[in-house]
């Protein structure tokens, strides 16, 4: 970098993404405090390690593949021509932001004078990745085990949600293009497939002993520790916020991005999709979808905590899809009603299926995602889901407008075929190998009986 | 309801010649109607208030109706 303007923009790019990255890393202390503060005591030392590793696991794969796929399968392949190369091919040529940059022996998967925004950008996404799993997490606990969560973590973390982002949130994806989906803070892209993952997994792992009578009525086995699922949750909303700046370019000129002519010049912040937004704007939206869901959480609930801490976060999944462009007043009402939804939804799914979503993760994120899609269709109806649509900068491709089929057809693609299915699939394998549940008889002594036991007899050896 | 259908054309097209390399600025839906959203939203507020109210007195009334002692609640407490 020899100009300083660039160089500024560069590194303030850099140092922005890095800041999120931060942010970000609070969603899961949030998510392990609150998944310790719904477990029993017998479970938390299991609970805590089993969304602790889920770290290293997707880290790992993120680096070998999972970064990897996000850049090669906008396409699908074969559904759409990328802009980039106009070939519906897995892009791993040479074009632009190809695939090819992003294998873990690239060396710009590594230090690099010559790209200051790689590795940043990698570790956003990264972060979204542990999110993903982290919320499957939450479903799950007190009778998984922490092998099958492993694996199933990998698999959302580091493929399925991947596959969706490249297909629905990349400039060059096949679902703006051909559906007009749009989804600037995750409704479906990482809240939607992860709340059906988690459904489809829990389908095959049952649910826990005794939350079932034997007529089949559904008895509460509530959080054990209302201050552990209190902060878990603030950190979440405080990770959230982290999470809609990484989903932003902080600073960019979109004269020259769009052809506007010679000379001209926008600088303006950007959603991912490269569509301008202020970062002012989706402040309001946050803190009013936030609002909205936690003044619907409270009342729908009676004032439980459990639910009020989480209708805010439904609130926020649900105006997540449009909240780029939504009005603070459409935010919070749009946020008010995905959480009642989202509610309703929960009891209604347990006592019709027998479904044990411990912490209603499938709820919060899995409905409330796929009613902010849905809702994002009618509202955002007619906006241009890609600046590229007439652009000159990549000439002869064009992007649908944002329209409800396309939204709707884009919810049941990010619940259902990437969410649910592999979910579904991966559990029955797991289920089939004698490997996805723990044996009963540790389930009702607890997970941690043997740390608890050596515990106890150290502490009399102590004296 | 769009107030955007292109992007390109929306950061193009001045208001008028007289606010020349000036484009609209407000870009969220159905520009014009914040008075119907605001309205909606001050009847939820106040329901909400009325609603929430409601519950809670209702609530302490049938606690206060069973009149358990000060200690009471002890013999509830759940092992976390």
């Amino acid at each position: 970098m020899t100009d300083g303007l660039d160089a500024l923009m560069t590194i303030f790019t850099e140092f922005y993404y890095w800041i999120t990255v931060v942010l970000m890393f609070l969603i899961h202390v949030g998510f392990c405090m609150y998944e310790v503060g719904a477990s029993r005591y017998k479970h938390h030392q299991h609970t805590l390690m089993k969304n602790t590793m889920l770290i290293p696991l997707v880290t790992v794969t993120w680096f070998f593949f999972g970064w990897w796929i996000y850049w090669a399968f906008p396409t699908g392949p074969g559904l759409a021509p990328s802009i980039m190369n106009e070939s519906a091919a897995l892009i791993t040529d040479e074009s632009l932001f190809s695939a090819t940059w992003y294998v873990p022996t690239s060396n710009l998967m590594a230090v690099n004078l010559g790209d200051h925004i790689s590795g940043v950008f990698w570790a956003a996404f990264l972060l979204f990745s542990w999110t993903a799993a982290s919320i499957v997490s939450g479903a799950i606990i007190e009778r998984i085990t922490t092998f099958a969560f492993g694996i199933l973590a990998i698999a959302i973390g580091s493929v399925f949600w991947t596959i969706d982002a490249a297909w629905g949130w990349h400039f060059d994806g096949w679902m703006l293009k051909l559906l007009g989906y749009h989804d600037a803070y995750a409704s479906g892209v990482i809240h939607a497939i992860a709340g059906g993952f988690a459904l489809g997994v829990l389908a095959v792992l049952g649910p826990r002993i005794g939350k079932f009578s034997s007529s089949g009525e559904p008895r509460n086995i509530g959080p054990r520790n209302p201050w552990f699922v209190a902060i878990g949750l603030f950190l979440i909303y405080t990770g959230f916020w982290g999470f809609y700046a990484a989903c932003n370019i902080p600073i960019f000129d979109l004269g020259p991005e769009y052809g506007l002519g010679d000379g001209v010049t926008f600088y303006t912040a950007t959603s991912i999709y490269v569509t301008p937004t202020t970062l002012s704007g989706i402040t309001f939206n946050f803190l009013m979808s936030l609002s909205g869901g936690l003044l619907a959480g409270y009342w729908v609930s009676k004032g439980d905590p459990f639910w009020t801490y989480s209708g805010g976060l439904a609130g926020i999944i649900t105006a997540s899809a449009g909240n780029d462009l939504y009005h603070p007043l459409q935010a919070m009402m749009i946020a008010a009603f995905g959480t009642w939804c989202a509610y309703k939804l929960h009891y209604y799914v347990e006592r019709k299926f027998k479904i044990d979503d411990a912490v209603g993760a499938v709820a919060v994120h899995g409905y409330a995602g796929v009613v902010g899609l849905v809702i994002c269709g009618f509202v955002l109806w007619g906006y241009p889901s890609s600046g590229y649509s007439v652009g000159s900068m990549w000439v002869g491709t064009d992007y649908a407008p944002i329209n409800p089929i396309g939204m709707i057809i884009g919810a049941i693609i990010m619940f259902g075929l990437l969410g649910f299915l592999p979910g579904w699939i991966l559990a029955k394998i797991l289920h089939g190998a004698g490997k996805l549940r723990i044996p009963r008889e540790v389930e009702l002594a607890g997970l941690d009986y043997n740390i608890i036991e050596q515990a106890r007899k150290d502490e009399r050896a102590v004296g | 309801m769009a107030q955007v259908t292109d992007w390109i054309k929306h950061l193009t097209t001045d208001v008028d010649a007289a606010t020349e390399g000036v484009q609209v600025a407000d870009i969220y839906p159905a520009v014009g109607t914040e008075w119907m959203w605001l309205t909606v939203a001050v009847i939820f507020w106040l329901w909400w208030h009325v609603g929430t109210a409601t519950g809670e007195a209702e609530e302490q009334q049938k606690l206060a109706r069973r009149k358990p002692s000060a200690n009471d609640y002890k013999k509830n407490i759940t092992e976390w």
